[in-house]
């Protein structure tokens, strides 16, 4: 080991080196941790990116019949900006928890950031999808037959609380130690 | 409805069928050794995880902007021909577009800040361990730091430019409309700084070094 370290290849910490490292918590496990942040982050960013630009669209198309109707149109924007805060809390209370391996971070830990950085990432995809898809069809039914505006907020809401389960089952993970 | 000889298709099938293969030949001939993630992710330099996330970050950024600017551009110049009073008004959108590849290009930057050069053959034994592991997460946290900015802008670039064109569209029928769909891309917007948010808390903690 040592003589690998004067003459032997540029390697870090090699993998037939690893007499002194913890196997509870070899050099790379962070990186399934910071998956997990950055895959919450990334997918329910699609989310909702898709739900404000698919409502966004159909804002547009009934503004011009219905003016006034706009700002109780905006309700679908503001759903799908909601699965991307979902996303933000869960990354960040993640990163907040990484560290390197030699500090204490377990593989065990890293895991589970990963478990939880992917049920809200991917639940937050799915319910951005459904905010945008129903408020599409929401605001232009709306804009010709207002009794339709009660049925679509109860349709988002239920699109919503999809995302809220991806959200409560990261906060679960986040919080299992050991 | 698309065929399934499309390239794409083909493309996939052949990719999944080449992993399929290989893994049979791995298993039956007792090489499942081989399929080492740990390895992977322990022999390869930080510095590849480091800049690639610095690469992906501006590049996916700028991607996301050109994208939403097109798009937009696009719907802007067509509508103008009947109402070219909407020219000058439209071009916030525009600039909602290319503040997404700002916000890459800024944090490009601070990633890179944070990256330094490093060298395991001065290295002392009793400090190999955390050294090296510290090195690792540095290398890691930048990855996963460029991911999230690149892909968060992409998305909130392409949003934002599909919503702009309507906005502009709306607009060319009624110039009252603009200011009220423009609530609907500044919603847009945040998501991007959502990424930057991240990338900045995932970055910071990274520290790359002989220390």
């Amino acid at each position: 080991m040592s003589s690998a370290a004067a003459e032997g290849p540029f390697y870090v910490m090699d993998s037939t080196s690893d007499a002194d490292v913890d196997p509870l918590r070899p050099p790379y496990t962070p990186f399934f941790g910071i998956i997990g942040a950055s895959s919450a982050m990334i997918f329910s960013a699609l989310g909702a990116s898709y739900g404000t630009a698919k409502s966004g669209t159909g804002i547009a198309s009934m503004s011009v019949a219905r003016p006034d109707l706009i700002m109780k149109s905006i309700i679908p924007v503001v759903m799908a900006g909601i699965i991307a805060i979902y996303g933000l809390v869960v990354a960040a209370l993640i990163s907040n928890d990484i560290k390197s391996a030699a500090n204490g971070y377990t593989l065990f830990r890293s895991f589970v950031h990963m478990g939880a950085g992917f049920s809200v990432g991917l639940s937050g995809l799915a319910a951005g999808l459904a905010i945008g898809m129903v408020g599409d069809s929401g605001v232009r039914g709306t804009a010709q037959q207002p009794k339709l505006f009660v049925g679509m907020i109860l349709i988002l809401i239920f699109a919503e609380v999809l995302g809220l389960y991806g959200l409560i089952v990261a906060l679960i993970l986040s919080t299992k130690t050991g | 409805m698309a065929s399934v000889l499309t390239p794409v298709y083909i493309v996939l099938t052949m990719a999944l069928a080449a992993f399929l293969i290989l893994s049979f030949y791995y298993t039956l001939t007792d090489q499942g050794y081989r399929y080492n993630i740990g390895w992977l992710l322990q022999d390869t330099s930080p510095y590849m995880w480091a800049n690639l996330g610095i690469g992906l970050g501006i590049s996916l950024s700028v991607v996301g902007a050109a994208w939403g600017i097109f798009t937009t551009g696009s719907s802007i110049l067509g509508g103008g021909v009947k109402a070219p009073r909407i020219r000058t008004k439209n071009l916030v959108s525009i600039i909602f577009c290319e503040a997404v590849a700002i916000y890459g290009i800024i944090m490009a930057i601070v990633i890179s800040n944070q990256e330094t050069v490093f060298n395991p053959q001065k290295w002392s034994e009793a400090e190999r361990y955390q050294l090296s592991s510290q090195n690792h997460h540095a290398g890691y946290s930048m990855f996963g730091a460029g991911l999230t900015v690149g892909f968060s802008n992409l998305f909130c670039g392409i949003c934002v430019g599909i919503v702009g064109s309507g906005a502009a569209l709306a607009d060319a029928q009624n110039s009252s409309l603009f200011v009220k769909i423009l609530i609907v891309e500044i919603f847009g917007s945040a998501i991007g700084l959502f990424g930057v948010i991240i990338s900045i808390l995932q970055v910071t903690h990274a520290k790359m070094g002989d220390k």
